[in-house]
């Protein structure tokens, strides 16, 4: 019984998840057509200032955009050149656009990964801890420490980093060598302060629900069932509560990722200069070349769309509750 | 008496909160003898469930402290053992069923992996021979199809089932004492007379030392040998339960007594004690029980009563005796 | 005198149907959380910051390369200065003055003033963003929960796709495609940021609907009306006061964090513009990047405080 509806749930959700993706594709349609200019305007208007012929880049713009096309006939092209891998060309830099994502997404990927362990493990270890000793004065330590974790900006925690560390101390003056392997220990190096910044903020927030999901759980009768059993302690909160939070815990953070953790890594990569998709849209922002900028807030979505389908489907999957009802 | 296997001495369990001081187990004697099933009886907020919570040291440690008083078991002295001493008992020589057993089973592991789990901490076997102990508790219960329901969650049990699984936790085992908290309250009625044949059973075939909670009095007849009646955080009366029953000394267990609605009496209002128990912060002084007693005497408000002894078997606090 | 006020405050509190009594239980409870009093403290002293201090402050815009790069009161930097005469580097001790109080930037602006308006900007993004998003997100949120049916399903499902975008992301997509303007900002954050809100609204009008008081107000007689305006709403208040507080923070980072990457208004000086300044000289004008990043700290962890403290106030189980 459980198997097949495993199944037929992970179908459901796959489906809804595509209609989601198309609202993603047309919402971001809307937003580009609606805008004041023309797209290709403000481009364009640099073009004048130096004083190339507008006229005639216009003309070709609009032709292969088809821009003069009636709306709904550029959205059913927009739509068809997504599918085919055809995500338009940037301005700047003239190259496809889908080819400056292929080779910068691994940046911003190996920048999250390596924020989400370094917070998830010390976030969950000092939340447990937090939780069990309530009321003791490291609690409130820990407590106070997630409130500043989660309320200091992050780019400016990047800045102060920077700032005490590479100007006063001189330390992590690495910056990303993209010649390099990715876990070359050089880029390793220049890392430690771009996961610190990252991670912080991550941190903070698992240090707050962990140790929230442990109290919730702490108080239950179960946990005085299984001290009368005669069971060690640490067994106690390691297996009995632990994985009672754990639940809850994980829907949270997952669905957390997508507001702040993508807009984290943006500003984290502009401030060190490392080559992921934040940083090419932010640089894409000032040649005013919109394919990129609409492309890698496209790519953002996706990759939330992804991560809450992952979720809810190993959240069903690992709640007994749901699944043998 | 050596058949006592615990001695309960003068227990004084409080809990220090920001509002006060709760003293929900204000000096508690009783003794527990091998075989017999002594029943802890009086309404909700006497402090019978945390009686039995301070015999395992369960109760939750920043508030609540014993703050006096002995527990003699095997030789311990349980209200100041190490707690590693005391995990080796729990669960094993003396074991406690809860209420409510909805919340008191994990609800992310099995029920296999929740009875197993106990009887590999404490006996010697490998993992099949835990699991085949497991099943046959499970079927000594009266649960149908065991081998399934090893592998079934809390949530898929029905209350009974749940209670039964309880009791077959706390069996697995084989511990000398088993302590009941309350484990017909939270059941509907047909259940309620399953469980309390599990532990008629459990008293005649297996000579199990019962400590049962309750505040039914209907239960105390059926499956009591002795009881003992608290109130506000003390006993007042300790006897034979035919005793209690037959010749209650206490005013409050005669009050209890005829609170018990009697199918025969057609018509007349049901009788109750005016009143409410009392705030366990703010114990009345001298007697607790005597802005509710009918016979109550100007000393009950100024004196706590001294322990009166009616007969070998029967024991009383109240000044009416004196 | 103080009476007087008192009874002012009572009669415009019946006029407004406030319940007065209920509003005092909240307030005892959130005294007592002392980190609460004190971001509400703050909250209030950056209030008054922002609208009495650009009188007292000199122009922010006001550009003086005389002195410029000067370290906050307390601070000696060194500089070197170029001569053209002797062409030859001198190093001179550039002490902070009481002039600035906080130093200058490298246009020699006053750094005090840039933060006090920057303050006035930080506060009027939070406010009006925030109760943009509030309200569109209630609207939603309630309609949704009343009307059922497919206006439910519609709304929700369009909630669950504004909710896949990356907040930031959107946000920058928008102030790129429509222009960097305070308006645009104000307008874009709102219009983004609701969705939180109708979710949680939505959700507590439902269980609110169902919830034993409800019905027992019901079969007491009560009219839907009544019903409405007497048990669902002020639970909803607290909850939408609560929500608000929170996102607050939120916001301001918003738009400082759009001003930290160029897409802010220029013609302000938000903190996040002084900032992005700041991040390029911190070999000679550290102060630029320092201030306005601990007074952004600060205002957010003033709204978290207090955001907490009310929410543990208003939660009847949560024990105060």
């Amino acid at each position: 019984m459980g198997k097949s509806w495993l199944r037929n749930y992970t179908i459901k959700r796959l489906i809804y998840a595509v209609i989601i993706a198309w609202g993603i594709l047309t919402i971001t349609f809307v937003l580009v057509r609606v805008g004041p200019s023309s797209p290709a305007d403000k481009y364009l208007a640099n073009l004048a200032a130096r004083g190339q012929d507008v006229a005639q880049v216009r003309a070709a713009i609009e032709a292969r955009y088809g821009l003069d096309k009636p709306i709904y006939e550029q959205y059913i092209d927009y739509m068809g050149n997504l599918f085919q891998g055809n995500w338009g060309w940037s301005f700047s830099t003239s190259m496809p656009v889908i080819k400056l994502i292929k080779t910068h997404w691994i940046y911003s990927f190996q920048l999250i990964l390596l924020s989400s362990l370094f917070a998830a493990l010390l976030g969950i270890l000092i939340g447990i801890y937090s939780a069990v000793k309530q009321y003791t004065k490291t609690d409130y330590a820990f407590t106070f420490f997630s409130f500043v974790g989660i309320s200091i900006p992050n780019f400016w925690l990047g800045v102060m980093l920077i700032l005490i560390f590479s100007v006063k101390l001189g330390l992590f003056k690495t910056y990303y060598d993209t010649t390099l392997p990715l876990f070359s220990l050089d880029n390793l190096k220049a890392l430690v302060l771009p996961v610190i910044t990252l991670g912080t903020g991550m941190l903070a927030g698992y240090v707050r629900y962990t140790r929230s999901a442990m109290l919730d759980n702490l108080r239950k009768a179960f946990v005085t069932t299984a001290r009368a059993k005669g069971l060690p302690e640490r067994t106690v909160i390691g297996k009995h509560v632990f994985r009672n939070a754990l639940l809850p815990l994980i829907t949270i953070i997952m669905f957390d990722l997508g507001s702040i953790v993508f807009g984290g890594a943006y500003l984290t990569e502009i401030i060190f200069g490392i080559p992921g998709l934040g940083q090419i849209s932010f640089n894409a922002i000032f040649a005013n070349d919109y394919p990129v900028v609409v492309a890698v807030t496209i790519i953002g979505t996706f990759m939330v769309l992804l991560v809450n389908l992952l979720t809810d489907i190993t959240y069903t999957y690992l709640d007994p509750r749901i699944r043998y009802d | 008496m050596d058949n006592e296997i615990l001695k309960v001495k003068n227990l004084k369990t409080y809990f220090f909160t920001r509002h006060g001081i709760v003293k929900a187990v204000d000096g508690v004697d009783f003794d527990l003898r091998h075989g017999e099933c002594l029943c802890l009886v009086g309404e909700s907020g006497c402090g019978k469930t945390v009686t039995a919570l301070s015999i395992l040291r369960l109760f939750d440690s920043p508030p609540g402290k014993i703050v006096d008083g002995q527990i003699s078991y095997d030789g311990l002295n349980l209200t100041t053992c190490s707690s590693e001493q005391l995990r080796q008992i729990r669960g094993k020589d003396i074991a406690i069923v809860f209420q409510e057993a909805q919340s008191a089973l994990n609800p992310v592991l099995t029920i296999g992996d929740q009875i197993i789990e106990q009887i590999k901490l404490h006996l010697p076997v490998d993992y099949a021979r835990a699991r085949d102990r497991a099943k046959t508790l499970l079927g000594e219960m009266g649960i149908p199809s065991a081998e399934s329901v090893m592998s079934y969650y809390p949530h898929q049990l029905s209350g009974g089932m749940k209670q039964r699984v309880l009791i077959a936790m706390g069996l697995s085992c084989d511990p000398q004492i088993l302590i009941a908290d309350e484990p017909t309250t939270a059941v509907d009625v047909t259940i309620k007379a399953q469980i309390l044949d599990i532990f008629l059973e459990l008293k005649t075939s297996r000579q199990m030392s019962i400590i049962f909670i309750t505040h039914d009095l209907a239960v105390v007849a059926e499956i009591g040998d002795r009881a003992v009646v608290m109130y506000g955080g003390k006993d007042v009366e300790t006897a034979p339960v035919s005793e209690i029953i037959g010749n209650p000394k206490h005013p409050y267990t005669s009050g209890l007594i005829e609170c018990l609605p009697d199918i025969s009496k057609s018509t007349g209002k049901l009788a109750s004690i005016p009143g409410t128990t009392p705030n366990p912060i703010k114990i009345p002084p001298g007697c607790a029980f005597h802005p509710r007693c009918p016979k109550a005497m100007e000393i009950c408000s100024q004196q706590e009563p001294p322990e009166t002894t009616i007969s070998k078997e029967h024991k009383v606090n109240c000044h009416l005796y004196t | 005198m103080i009476k007087r006020l008192r009874d002012i405050i009572k009669r415009v509190s019946q006029h407004l149907r406030l319940n007065t009594r209920l509003i005092n239980y909240y307030w005892q409870r959130t005294r007592r959380n002392k980190l609460a009093v004190s971001g509400l403290a703050f909250i209030i002293f950056l209030v008054a910051l922002a609208i009495i201090g650009p009188f007292f402050t000199l122009d922010p815009t006001e550009a003086n390369f005389e002195e410029k790069n000067i370290p906050p009161i307390g601070f000696v930097t060194e500089q070197s200065i170029y001569s053209i005469e002797t062409d030859e580097f001198t190093t001179k001790e550039v002490p902070g003055t009481w002039k600035h109080p906080l130093g200058t930037d490298s246009k020699g602006r006053d750094m005090m003033a840039m933060i006090v308006s920057g303050a006035r900007v930080s506060l009027q993004v939070g406010l009006i963003a925030t109760g943009i998003a509030i309200i569109l997100g209630t609207i939603i949120g309630v309609l949704s929960a009343y009307l059922g049916g497919w206006v439910d399903n519609a709304l929700m499902r369009f909630t669950d796709i504004m909710m896949t975008f990356p907040f930031f992301l959107l946000l920058v997509l928008i102030i790129f495609i429509f222009g960097p303007s305070l308006a645009f900002i104000v307008l874009a954050i709102g219009l983004t940021g609701w969705t939180g809100t109708a979710r949680l609204i939505r959700s507590e009008s439902l269980s609110l609907r169902t919830r034993e008081f409800v019905v027992a107000a019901k079969a007491l007689g009560a009219s839907d009306n009544r019903v409405i305006f007497r048990h669902l709403i002020p639970n909803v208040i607290s909850l939408i006061i609560v929500i608000a507080t929170l996102s607050i923070p939120g916001v301001i980072l918003a738009e400082a964090a759009l001003s930290f990457i160029g897409l802010g208004d220029p013609t302000v000086s938000s903190w996040g513009i002084i900032l992005e300044a700041g991040q390029h000289s911190l070999n000679t004008a550290w102060w630029v990047a320092v201030e306005p990043g601990i007074m952004l700290f600060l205002t957010v962890l003033a709204f978290n405080f207090l955001g907490d403290g009310l929410r543990d106030a208003f939660d009847p189980k949560s024990n105060i």
